[in-house]
């Protein structure tokens, strides 16, 4: 990238006010225009009628190839519409978003209508003004080496997939030998069609491949020692029999896999008082190899076997979540037994089959081999009489399978997100980083910072904060907040599986297979695939400078103003990414490309010294600022939402293209994450009198919705602390809010705002107004 | 069929044809011809087995009576075989597919078969004579022969069981109607110049063979049906099946002493209804004179001794 | 001839399902069984069961032999097929219970219910194997013969009425039984048939 001139903010903005789509009959373009001349000064404006037209793009071009404007407004629709007609070599654009926000949303020719325009262009004037076009983060050295952790299915096949894409890879594996798990399986479900017989595991041909491949460094007997760096530009020290070497990777994919849940547990199943009471995992050994199945006690052939389903799964004292194939899995052993002896009789005890798409067929399968299925939960396991006792939901009596000759408990998967083989480092700081990092509603405690404080909210219960896999961490990073990749629910790495799967909470580390939700081996090697694809986005936008997942392709990134800093940490803590480290000093330092650009630093620092280029405390404050508050008399009550970008303002966008209604009192700021308000925002809001403030964002908790996972959390842990604002300035406390909504909430949002206006609405105004 | 072509079909009458199901198998005589289809009879046919012949005998010697019926019906060609008895056609054409699919099955039927001197390759097909009038002569024919039209009589269609179950909808059965609501009786009765009455009733079971050896078990299964044909104004039930034509007919005076009620519905065979409607004679041709219990306003309605 | 029950007498069974699934005509669709009860609903007499055939087949499955063995649904299936057009699984409902009331008499249950349909089958089957048809009115004296005189004497006058009804309208003949001409080949046939079942 060429080094060019330091960009400068714009001093001769241009506003362009259309009067497309219904936005002309709603107000009055050539006053709205007059706003921009005769407040702003502003030299440039024109109305006309489609901005977004050839003719008003050319237009508009025109006067920036021409130098006559150095930034543009367009006051039209969303910028979430049609950002691609409005680029023009850099130049910062600001859109006023006149048409969903007014247009569409309000009663056209009302005073009330135009005044809310107005407002709109006069904060996207200000916002422009302030708008410094970013330039990409430097450019480190970076590498294109991908690290696979892992030599499992999952492991092997990120590796080819990798290597296919045009990328090294250093694939790093614990044990002596590449294949996991699937080297001890007796065959696999089906994956291909006719998907009714088991299949051989193909995991031979995998490792010979993956052996083969000359792009692919097999380190086998090898572990990560420590982690250090950015995406593009990661360190990574390894061991292998005492010696450590250090390589440089651009990304890594964690493939860790799963533990079989720990069966001692289980000694209500019986497990340990009989020899012939084993787990599905066992079991899987002894078909692996091959013969006639033999009881472990003395070794008669079994004839009668029964597989208790949700062994230890589905249970709050054991894994509370369903491991999704040990119903697979004992279909699988149950058919194997039941097609290599014709007398054998296989029950299946399950409360729920879970055999979703094609194992439907294999299910079908099992049936019609003659494997017998009973529906029921499993009351007692009697290893004296080999007995299971289920409750038959069909029959609604207890059943005793009596006289068996091998019990199975069909045990489920606990996630490798931590490293049982490494031993916990200060486990009573591990366990509180893992912890902390795991509630939204906490941050980690650290010197100097208390999370909560006295009117701060009780976290929630979180039982599952119990259940983090034993161990040490699998990457040991070297970052402020500690060396784990933060787990969520249950011990599985965190990262919302619906929306972002294989993103974990530190940029530039993908979770793959089973360490992020249980998954079988045809969904490993399919996990394998997607994060490779992410892992080689991280590497391409390192080496551009630029943002990746979720704000892909931003070139803005926070920026510290160390002269102000006061060095509270409250950034460094606050990340949901662990970006920011500290120096010796404390202060803190910025990751960029461990980054993702929400802005929840900024929101945290008091004396308000993090920027982004285009995006800042003093900008929103600025705009705020800029409206027109009506006096105390006029009966016009002023509400600002700052309104969540991701979720909450494309909801109120949607809710404009319904034609839904409502307060014209509103208006409407979009921030990144509402982990980016600052508090002060909400004072200078209240200090230039407007009467209700409302902060809009996404579900917070362990099901969250946040793009930023912590931000809304974080958020609603700040604004508790607004009363002592709202105190000093003698206001009530009803008037600053929070609303949750999600991007499917258009039809609710209007509601919500309006509910909102008519609670302020019964308030007395705000006495600030005018001060 | 083009209107007046013939086709030869080999007949199965059952047992019931010489006891308590003659008027069905008089009237079938009677009317088949007359709707383009002729037929000669299975020389020396047995029993089909019914409901319990694999219960009494097992399933290998009630599978051999189909054997040795279709082995002497070969031996007439490849014609098609056709029944009337809704049992008779259950197993009869049940055994044949299962002769057909199952290999084993097959060698084993022959195996007995030959103890008679008899083999069977499983290459007839058996239809139900329904199925042929719906898809071979189609109800339009039937309506073409009809010269003494049935007009003003009610009639309640009593389709059953084992006509339509389990085989109408199969391809081997000819899909000729629906296992819950054929239309197939009452277009008959239509096509005869008669009014069907709507009836729920139309599938439901009589009790079959359960009704024969204990009514008390299925009366109320037939008081079921008897009511609804009551309550509908039929003055006939009409049905395809011999069983359901005894029992619906003969337990009437066994429900009225039991319930207290007072049925005295006369139960017919379509075929008879066609046989009048053709203007055939009411007693050699529709064996109107079999009926227990007698319809006054069909008896009025046939011709006689034409 | 039926493999012999692996455990009899056992309330409970290992062994049974598969037994059932083995040796059953059309058990083994059995297995697919989703235990939907669309049987049991389609049901016209299932009021008479004491349980329906869903109910049944679970029980099956969970080795309840004695229960099953014991049970007379068998005995109250009308064979009307209801269940078996309706079945989504395509189990052969009816096939099932007519075959598991065979297997009842033969292993010597005595099935609640299934006196009457036994001795109505064995009755049946008489006149089918000597003269090769079915003597309605043979059929049904042997039948209420086999409870004893004076059953048969009570039967005989409660159905007296239908009985000469019948006689008048010709469709119950005096006189020989009907028969068919070859007797001996079919006696021969059937003979052969119950042999070839028996060795299995």
């Amino acid at each position: 990238m060429t080094e060019t001139a330091t960009p400068t903010k714009p001093k001769k903005p241009g506003v362009y006010v259309c009067k497309g789509c219904g936005i002309g009959e709603a107000v009055d373009a050539d006053a709205l225009a007059n706003v921009a001349k005769s407040e702003f000064r502003i030299q440039t404006t024109a109305t006309q009628d489609a901005c977004c037209s050839d003719e008003g793009v050319a237009a508009i071009k025109a006067d920036v190839d021409a130098g006559t404007v150095d930034g543009v407004v367009v006051a039209a629709c969303s910028h979430r519409v049609m950002a691609d007609r409005f680029r023009f070599n850099g130049t910062p654009v600001v859109r006023a978003n006149l048409r969903e926000h007014v247009a569409w949303s309000q009663p056209p020719g009302e005073e009330d209508t135009e005044m809310l325009a107005a407002d709109q262009v006069r904060m996207a004037i200000t916002q422009v003004q302030l708008t410094l076009p970013p330039l990409p983060s430097q450019v480190q050295e970076y590498s294109r080496t991908l690290l696979v952790l892992g030599g499992g299915i999952t492991g092997m096949t990120a590796a080819r997939e990798a290597v296919k894409a045009g990328h090294p890879v250093i694939l790093v594996e614990k044990t002596d030998q590449l294949g996991g798990w699937a080297n001890k399986w007796a065959g696999r479900m089906p994956y291909r069609p006719p998907y009714r017989d088991v299949q051989d595991s193909g995991i031979a041909k995998l490792v010979e491949a993956v052996k083969a491949d000359k792009d692919i460094d097999v380190k086998l007997d090898t572990r990560v020692v420590k982690t250090a760096g950015q995406p593009g530009a990661f360190t990574v020290t390894l061991s292998h029999g005492g010696q450590e070497s250090v390589v440089n990777v651009g990304a890594v994919v964690v493939a860790t896999g799963f533990r079989p849940y720990d069966a001692t547990k289980l000694g209500h199943l019986g497990y340990g008082a009989s020899p012939d009471i084993v787990t599905g995992v066992e079991l899987e050994a002894m078909l692996k190899a091959g013969g006639e199945l033999k009881r472990k006690s003395d070794g008669k052939p079994v004839k009668h076997i029964a597989f208790v389903q949700c062994a230890g799964s589905r249970d709050p004292d054991h894994l509370p979540y369903c491991s999704s194939v040990c119903c697979g899995v004992s279909i699988k052993q149950a058919l194997q037994i039941t097609k290599a002896d014709a007398k054998a009789s296989a029950y299946i005890v399950y409360e729920e089959l879970r055999t979703p798409g094609t194992a439907e067929e294999f299910y079908r399968q099992a049936q019609e081999a003659g494997v017998i299925f009973m529906k029921g939960k499993a009351t007692k396991v009697d290893a004296g009489a080999m007995q299971v006792s289920y409750t038959d939901e069909l029959l609604g009596t207890e059943v005793p399978l009596a006289g068996l000759d091998m019990i199975v408990l069909a045990t489920g998967m606990v996630p490798n997100s931590t490293d049982p083989d490494v031993p916990v480092v200060e486990p009573e700081k591990s366990e509180a980083q893992l912890k902390g990092d795991i509630n939204p509603f906490s941050a980690i405690p650290v010197a100097g910072y208390k999370p909560g404080g006295a009117e701060g909210p009780t976290p929630p219960a979180m039982p599952h904060l119990d259940r983090i896999p034993e161990g040490g961490p699998i990457l040991n990073l070297q970052y402020r907040q500690g060396p784990h990749i933060p787990v969520l629910a249950d011990g599985f790495s965190d990262s919302h599986y619906i929306c972002f799967p294989y993103e974990t909470r530190r940029t530039g580390i993908y979770t793959a297979g089973p360490v992020r939700r249980p998954m079988d081996m045809a969904e490993s090697a399919e996990d394998a695939a997607g994060a490779v694809m992410k892992a080689i986005q991280a590497i391409q936008g390192s080496k551009m400078g630029v943002s990746l997942h979720p704000r892909v392709g931003d070139l803005s990134f926070p920026k510290v103003g160390h002269e102000k800093c006061t060095k509270c940490r409250r950034c460094t803590v606050e990340c949901p990414f662990g970006a920011i480290d500290e120096d010796e000093t404390g202060r803190p330092i910025i990751n960029p490309a461990r980054c993702r650009r929400c802005g929840t630093c900024m929101g945290a620092c008091p004396v308000q010294t993090i920027t982004f280029d285009n995006y800042n405390p003093q900008m929103v404050n600025a705009m705020i600022e800029a409206n027109e508050i009506p006096d105390e008399f006029s009966e016009k009550p002023r509400i600002l939402v700052l309104a969540c970008e991701n979720d909450a303002y494309p909801a109120l966008d949607m809710a404009g293209i319904n034609r839904e209604k409502w307060s014209p009192y509103v208006r409407t700021i979009p921030v990144r994450c509402l982990g980016s308000v600052t508090l002060q925002w909400v004072s200078t809001a209240l200090q230039k009198g407007y009467d209700g403030i409302m902060l809009m964002g996404c579900k917070s908790g362990d099901d969250y919705q946040c793009h930023f996972v912590k931000g809304s959390a974080i958020a609603k842990e700040r604004m508790s602390k607004v009363g002592e604002t709202l105190k000093s300035l003698a206001l009530e406390k009803e008037r600053v809010t929070m609303a949750e909504v999600s991007i499917a909430d258009s039809h609710r949002v209007p509601k919500v705002l309006n509910e909102f206006a008519e609670l302020i609405g019964g308030l007395d105004p705000n006495p600030m107004k005018g001060f | 069929m083009s209107d007046n072509k013939k086709v030869r079909m080999t007949y199965y009458p059952g047992c019931s044809s010489q006891g308590s199901a003659r008027h069905l198998d008089e009237s079938l005589r009677a009317v088949l011809p007359e709707m383009g289809v002729e037929i000669d009879d299975i020389a020396d046919w047995n029993c089909c087995g019914a409901s319990v012949g694999h219960i009494g005998g097992g399933q290998l010697p009630n599978l051999s009576l189909t054997g040795r019926n279709l082995a002497k019906a070969r031996e007439r060609g490849t014609q098609d075989v056709i029944t009337g008895c809704a049992a008779c056609y259950l197993n009869t054409h049940g055994g044949n597919e299962k002769i057909k699919a199952d290999v084993k099955k097959k060698a084993q039927v022959n195996e007995a078969l030959a103890a008679g001197d008899l083999k069977y390759d499983g290459d007839l097909k058996v239809r139900h004579v329904c199925e042929v009038l719906v898809n071979d002569v189609g109800v339009d024919k039937i309506k073409d022969r009809v010269k003494n039209p049935l007009t003003g009589l009610k009639v309640a269609g009593y389709v059953g069981c084992q006509t339509v179950r389990p085989f109408a909808q199969t391809q081997a059965g000819g899909e000729y109607d629906s296992y819950d609501d054929p239309n197939f009786l009452d277009d008959f009765t239509e096509a005869c110049g008669a009014t069907a009455v709507p009836f729920q009733n139309k599938t439901s079971c009589c009790g079959g063979s359960v009704a024969v050896m204990s009514p008390d078990r299925t009366l109320h299964l037939i008081k079921n049906i008897l009511e609804e044909a009551k309550e509908a104004g039929a003055d006939v039930i009409s049905t395809p099946c011999p069983l359901c034509q005894t029992n619906v007919e003969m337990y009437q005076d066994q429900i009225n002493a039991k319930y207290g009620t007072d049925y005295k519905i006369p139960v017919v065979f379509y075929s008879q209804l066609m046989a009048v409607a053709f203007g055939m004679d009411g007693d050699k041709d529709a064996a109107l004179q079999r009926n227990t219990n007698a319809s006054d306003k069909l008896d009025k309605l046939a011709k006689r001794g034409g | 001839m039926t493999a012999p029950l692996p455990n009899p007498g056992k309330k409970y069974d290992l062994d049974f399902a598969r037994w059932v699934y083995d040796n059953v005509n059309g058990g083994d669709k059995m297995a697919l069984c989703m235990q939907c009860g669309v049987c049991s609903g389609s049901c016209p007499i299932g009021t008479n069961m004491d349980h329906g055939p869903r109910k049944l087949f679970m029980m099956i499955r969970a080795g309840m032999q004695e229960a099953v063995m014991t049970s007379n649904t068998p005995a109250n299936c009308t064979s009307c097929y209801r269940c078996v057009v309706r079945c989504p699984r395509s189990v052969p409902v009816t096939y099932i219970l007519q075959d598991l009331l065979a297997k009842q008499a033969e292993l010597g249950y005595r099935a609640k219910d299934s006196n009457e349909n036994i001795a109505f089958a064995k009755s049946f089957w008489w006149s089918a194997r000597a003269f090769g048809r079915t003597d309605e009115r043979l059929v049904t004296a042997k039948y209420y013969w086999s409870f004893g005189p004076a059953e048969f004497w009570k039967r005989s006058m409660e159905n007296l009425k239908i009985a000469l009804g019948f006689i008048k309208k010709g469709r119950m003949h005096i006189g020989m039984p009907h028969s068919v001409k070859d007797k001996k080949g079919l006696k021969a046939i059937l003979d052969k048939a119950r042999e070839i079942e028996s060795r299995g």
